[in-house]
């Protein structure tokens, strides 16, 4: 194949690009071409070693595909993301309402609830202390009472003893339940405090 | 040697070449098709897409012997696109050398 015909023949493989592209490319093949016939090879020779130009050529139209379908990517990305900007629950929600709520509500009832639940869990742990005390007051008088009375006060003592412990015990599980309770519920507020409803 | 094998190194390969001194297509394409075997028109479709991805950029430069060349340069891109490829290429031969057992062992 002469010089002309190698480049008539790419020309007319590479005929869906634009004209620019096709010149373009054109133009580094006469260039190759010249450079080799001036190192004294011959047009048959170079166009050899250039390869067939049906391949050369589905070279530049698959990479131009291959562009092609990288910026459609590139755009496909683009929308996801501004798609998932713009379904993301939280942003640009008016948060207003349940904000108010949460505060009102919080101010108006919670605190109430909150101040009796705990002040009951306190009058409970008053009792606990005034149990212990009674048991520990009892002990001391054994000293005190005369030598038949003696048996029925320290079993009296032991009796308030065993129930200081039994109600320590209830009490703790109570104050714990109502810490946990208090918690998830900060927790509730907060999340409709940021996210809403 | 395998046309696919070729395909992935091509870019690695002129990139490699246009590190230390700027080049023009012929060159590049003797130097490449003589010593992995492709032919000398698969080097231009490359060159081209590289300056489409800005890793190369070109220029004219005149001859005492023949034609004006077109002169490839490569760009701060281009060379930090050749350290990562080369690093890629490195890791990726002697994790399929290791498989193969071409490393010797």
């Amino acid at each position: 194949m002469t010089r002309d015909e190698y480049i008539a023949a790419l020309k007319r493989e590479l005929r869906i690009l634009g004209d620019t592209e096709v010149i373009e490319i054109c133009s580094d093949f006469e260039e190759h071409f010249a450079v080799g016939i001036s190192q004294g090879k011959t047009e048959h020779e170079i166009s050899a070693e250039l390869g067939v130009p049906r391949s050369v050529a589905e070279t530049y139209l698959s990479d131009n595909i291959e562009q092609a379908s990288g910026y459609r990517a590139t755009a496909q990305n683009t929308a996801a993301v501004t798609q998932a900007v713009v379904t993301n629950p939280t942003a640009g929600k008016d948060l207003s309402g349940p904000r108010l709520f949460v505060i009102l509500f919080n101010l108006l009832f919670m605190v109430w609830v909150a101040l009796s639940v705990y002040s009951a869990v306190l009058s409970l742990w008053a009792v606990t202390a005034g149990l212990f005390a009674a048991s520990i007051g009892l002990f001391i008088a054994i000293a005190a009472v005369p030598a038949g009375a003696v048996a029925g006060v320290v079993l009296a003592a032991i009796a308030l003893l065993f129930f200081t412990v039994f109600s320590g015990i209830l009490n703790f599980f109570l104050t714990k339940l109502c810490v946990m309770a208090t918690k998830e519920y900060v927790k509730w507020n907060k999340k409709i405090y940021n996210e809403g409803f | 040697m395998n046309v696919q094998f070729k395909k992935g190194v091509l870019d690695l390969c002129v990139l490699s070449m246009l590190k230390d001194s700027d080049q023009y297509g012929y060159e590049l394409a003797n130097t490449l098709s003589a010593l992995i075997q492709i032919s000398d028109g698969t080097v231009y479709p490359i060159l081209r897409k590289l300056a489409t991805d800005g890793m190369v950029t070109t220029y004219l430069q005149e001859s005492q012997s023949g034609p004006p060349r077109k002169y490839y340069k490569l760009t701060g891109l281009g060379r930090k696109t050749l350290v990562a490829l080369l690093e890629e290429w490195l890791t990726f031969t002697r994790s399929v050398n290791q498989i193969v057992g071409g490393d010797g062992k």
